[in-house]
């Protein structure tokens, strides 16, 4: 849900109407029911390593939302691992117990997972993990598994780089826990596109400087790196909304913030809007924290059991979200009246996003 | 509190030869807020190890009090100094509980902060179901901000540091809590109320880690919802760097709070020394190691046999 500025307050308001509309009248007045829907009944069952942040939040409301659009769903039971590979395992088994036909499952714990995910598609359920790779084969171990490639995130922020920075530059790149396969994969992504023209240098810590997406430790990672790097031409993160403590060390050195290519939060859109006017260096691009991965993940299960058109691929896109200096596909974002916490590059309306996360 | 004193003017000096990016205006204007907030969190743990105890409850109860001071409010200015109101409340009735296992049930210090620790995650869980929020503006002026150049949290933590070792060290009330962590059997015959001062210690801890929380909360602009693991156990290094015994009785509260300076420099120098992340943790685990063994080995004992063994380890080659 992005609306152009333009007409954002307009339809915003349409929006809330329609939305009002919507949930007044009966849902089995949906309109037009989408391709992968297909006229088998089924009972879907969803399934999350951890659920308890924000984007969690946001993933599986937009999961939902999704499901509910085909009227052969008859439930959608969902069921949270809180971070205990153990209970990820018995909520599966036990989703197979209670007879859904279809299970989407975040396999957080990779390939842990992957014995549940067996048993529960040897049993007959149509078996989707999305997003964390549990290894296996598809048709083999689950249906099928709905990736990401993070490798084509790096791919975009380099090719932004190279717009906005022609000269070549200096590159800060920060990531999560040491090693994390999103980490290591978009910085080939960016190596790939930057590494040709050999102008620019990635400085700190290589593949990334370690932030184990801490906001504390990101500070202070970005305050020892701009003491050490005199120059920082663009900083590279995965997770944008826990750069909002730590740039204002730019200004705390005497220096401006330099340009972001990162993921998008409506903390990080109104950050950008109070500091750009100060900070005439601070380019922001980002790319969608893809919430609506899970729909694709959603559409496929449904698509499989209930004999609906499959969709085109199993593989959900890096979208570009905003960009400061084009405004294409989207300018910076900022919807200071709602939370921090939520993603305005989510299909989800912002609103729908707000009410979940207060 | 001349060990520690030295040992902090000395990193402070190795950080300016050897990483001389650690110590600019910048990277200070960084650690010393974290500093802040690590030295009140410490306080709190040495007035507890000061009674012989040890309080593991303080990542449970710090996380509770940053949620509450930036879920509540949800942004909004006014509803600041409510949040806060109920955070205190939270961390006294989270004392009252450890103070109420130890003191009177005398469980061990270990095993009833540990549980006091799930009890206090499960309420930062039940409140925020994990969710940060971003933190309110005006807690964030004052966690991120500067008076006089120097970052706001120092003061906090300086007087805070003042008070403490003040009322331990000057009033009767302190030399009284000092004697009972000293010495249990003599405080009793001399009449004192060993269980109350026990189950106190624990109910002014948590307060002192609430102030921590709410600075923490500020400094970091979008805590999350488990910024308390962070500080569990550098708080116990702040405390035994500091030259505390954790077997209890005198309590070095001033020296507590130069150690949390230290651990941040610490922190800070290998960040800036540019080495891995996992070199990073080893000189980190090092230094720790050494600063713990100035304290805990006896090294004239140690340098005697030593001296007394050398003509034996000349070997014939």
């Amino acid at each position: 849900m992005t609306p152009r500025r333009g007409g954002a307050l307009l339809a915003c308001a349409l929006l809330s109407i329609g939305l009002l509309v919507a949930t007044a009248a009966s849902s089995a007045k949906t309109t037009a029911v989408p391709s992968w829907c297909g006229p088998k009944k089924i009972k879907l069952g969803f399934t999350d390593g951890f659920g308890g942040n924000s984007w969690r939040l946001v993933t599986t409301a937009s999961a939902r939302a999704e499901a509910k659009k085909c009227p052969n769903v008859s439930s959608i039971d969902y069921a949270d691992g809180q971070g205990n590979t153990q209970k990820a395992i018995s909520d599966i088994q036990g989703m197979v117990a209670k007879g859904v036909n279809a299970l989407v499952v975040f396999p957080d714990a990779g390939k842990a997972m992957l014995p549940a995910l067996r048993s529960a598609y040897k049993a007959g359920v149509v078996t989707v993990p999305y997003r964390v790779t549990p290894g296996g084969k598809a048709g083999v171990d689950y249906n099928v598994f709905i990736d990401t490639p993070f490798a084509q995130a790096g791919e975009n922020w380099g090719r932004w780089i190279r717009r906005v920075l022609p000269k070549g530059g200096n590159v800060l790149m920060l990531s999560g826990p040491k090693g994390n396969s999103q980490g290591v994969e978009e910085n080939q992504g960016l190596h790939k596109i930057l590494d040709p023209s050999g102008k620019y240098k990635f400085i700190g810590e290589q593949p990334f400087e370690v932030t184990n997406w801490d906001p504390a430790l990101t500070q202070k990672v970005l305050s020892a790196a701009i003491a050490k790097y005199p120059k920082i031409d663009v900083i590279v993160s995965d997770f944008g909304p826990s750069l909002v403590g730590a740039l204002p060390e730019f200004t705390k050195s005497g220096r401006k913030i330099p340009a972001l290519a990162t993921s998008d939060g409506n903390v990080l859109g109104c950050f950008w809007k109070k500091n750009v006017a100060k900070n005439p260096t601070f380019k922001l691009y980002t790319v969608s924290t893809q919430n609506d991965h899970a729909r694709l993940a959603m559409d496929w299960a449904i698509a499989l059991a209930t004999g609906g058109k499959k969709p085109a691929t199993t593989h959900f896109p890096s979208l570009v979200f905003e960009d400061s200096t084009t405004g294409k596909p989207n300018p910076v974002e900022c919807k200071a009246n709602l939370p921090g916490d939520i993603y305005l590059s989510a299909q989800l309306p912002a609103v729908a996003q707000a009410k979940l996360v207060r | 509190m001349a060990t520690v004193l030295v040992a902090t003017a000395a990193l402070f000096a190795v950080s300016l030869v050897f990483a001389s990016s650690s110590v600019t205006r910048g990277t200070l204007l960084t650690m010393l807020p974290f500093a802040s907030a690590l030295a009140i969190a410490s306080l709190g743990q040495t007035l507890v190890v000061m009674q012989g105890g040890i309080d593991l409850s303080v990542a449970g109860g710090f996380s509770l009090y940053v949620v509450i001071v930036t879920k509540y409010p949800a942004g909004d200015n006014s509803r600041l100094w409510a949040a806060i109101g109920i955070a205190v409340l939270a961390a006294i009735a989270a004392g009252l509980l450890n103070g109420f296992l130890i003191g009177r049930m005398r469980l061990n210090p270990i095993v009833a902060t540990l549980g006091t620790n799930a009890l206090l995650f499960g309420a930062v869980l039940w409140y925020s179901a994990g969710i940060p929020t971003t933190t309110t503006a005006r807690l964030a002026r004052v966690g991120g901000g500067t008076w006089l150049g120097i970052p706001a949290p120092v003061y906090f933590a300086v007087a805070t540091t003042a008070i403490v070792a003040a009322v331990v060290k000057l009033t009767p009330a302190g030399r009284r809590f000092e004697g009972v962590g000293a010495n249990e059997t003599a405080a009793r015959t001399a009449g004192l109320p060993v269980r109350r001062h026990r189950s106190a210690a624990y109910v002014w801890a948590q307060l002192l880690y609430c102030l921590a929380a709410i600075l923490h909360a500020g400094i970091v602009n979008q805590p999350t919802a488990y910024e308390g693991n962070n500080y569990l156990l550098p708080t116990v290094a702040a405390v035994v760097l500091g030259g505390t015994s954790l077997l209890g009785g005198r309590g070095n509260i001033v020296a507590t709070a130069i150690a949390a300076l230290f651990l941040s420099q610490l922190d800070q120098f290998v960040l800036a020394l540019g080495v891995s992340y996992a070199t990073r943790t080893l000189v980190q685990a090092a230094a720790l190691a050494a600063g713990v063994a100035l304290y805990t080995v006896n090294w004239r004992a140690l340098t005697r046999r030593i001296a007394r063994r050398r003509p034996s380890t000349v070997a014939p080659t």
